[in-house]
């Protein structure tokens, strides 16, 4: 009985008395309040949202085998709490982004084939290498900032709360085409970004200024 | 990339894949060039293929591209690179924001949370 009761006895002591919502509070307070600012830009209304999935987190504990850290626990039921934001957001604001929709990037092709001065450059060292380098992030973080905010929404509900093609335009109300047109330049514009900010390209760069100038 | 000065329109004239090549190797290369689609539309198409499967017989186009076009390759590389990065943002969110939830809201927060039970 000792023995064979000892993991039950953990599971049950676990499951009741290890619910730490001070704790939440303090651990991953900040961290889910800076997600959600950076995803709603409003801080009364990240905060809202914090607010949300502590009390669904407390709702839910129970359910919480701790599988995964708590903290991937709790940013998992925010995303969720972002992608309902944004399915409300849908009915009182247009996400189809008609001025971004035209194209910005002609000047990389010539006849519909890559200009040779401006094609994507070899990314040294590759872009895994930077994880850990807080600037990189900084640098990320900018070159999001730089999108058009509506396609920057749309492109992080696709990339970071991971909701599917279907699933967007279903929340957003917009065609599947649309979501495929601010995707697409979505994702040209963050290359670019990168490439010129973070992966050295400095011939390039000023090969693309006099490319500019003429 | 060699003769790059002589820039040309389309891919099937670029200089990199066609000096220095044998006559038949560039009737291959604008053998290619005809039946695949352009760079402009394979990048826009690579980034659909992020987001849906594409048919069989357009990911067939879009190998054959490849071989004549190391652009697009790479760009292929970076949307990939670019969706790694993208999803590992959350996690590294400390590193980019500075932002505080302040004392007074953790305050109020710890305070709602106690009146609250698990299901």
């Amino acid at each position: 009985m000792n023995v064979s009761g000892t993991g039950v006895t953990d599971a049950a002591r676990q499951s009741s008395s290890s619910i730490n919502p001070d704790g939440w509070v303090d651990e991953h307070g900040d961290f889910l309040y800076r997600y959600a600012l950076m995803r709603v830009r409003r801080p009364e209304l990240a905060e809202d949202l914090v607010q949300e999935t502590l009390f669904a987190a407390v709702r839910t504990y129970t359910a919480f085998r701790g599988i995964s850290s708590e903290r991937s626990w709790l940013c998992g039921i925010l995303k969720n709490k972002i992608c309902d934001h944004f399915r409300k957001l849908a009915h009182e604001v247009s996400f189809t982004d008609l001025e971004f929709l035209q194209d910005e990037m002609s000047h990389k092709f010539i006849d519909q084939g890559w200009n040779h001065d401006l094609g994507p450059a070899e990314w040294k060292p590759e872009a895994e290498a930077a994880l850990d380098r807080k600037e990189f992030w900084e640098t990320f973080r900018s070159c999001l900032d730089k999108l058009p905010q509506r396609v920057a929404d749309v492109f992080m509900l696709r990339e970071m709360e991971e909701m599917d093609a279907g699933q967007i335009c279903e929340a957003l109300r917009i065609s599947q085409n649309n979501l495929w047109v601010m995707l697409h330049r979505a994702r040209m514009a963050l290359r670019e970004c990168l490439e010129l900010n973070w992966f050295e390209r400095k011939s390039r760069m000023n090969t693309k200024s006099d490319e500019r100038r003429r | 990339m060699s003769g790059v000065d002589k820039s040309s329109s389309s891919p099937a004239e670029n200089p990199s894949l066609l000096t220095g090549r044998n006559w038949f190797e560039r009737l291959l290369i604008r053998l290619i060039a005809s039946h695949t689609p352009k760079c402009r539309e394979v990048v826009r198409l690579l980034s659909q293929s992020m987001d849906v499967k594409l048919p069989i017989t357009t990911r067939i186009k879009l190998r054959f591209h490849y071989l004549m076009c190391a652009w697009c390759q790479r760009y292929e590389k970076h949307l990939r690179a670019l969706r790694k990065v993208s999803s590992a943002l959350p996690e590294h969110v400390d590193d980019c924001c500075s932002e505080t939830l302040p004392d007074s809201s953790k305050e109020g927060l710890k305070q709602a949370l106690r009146e609250r039970k698990p299901e």
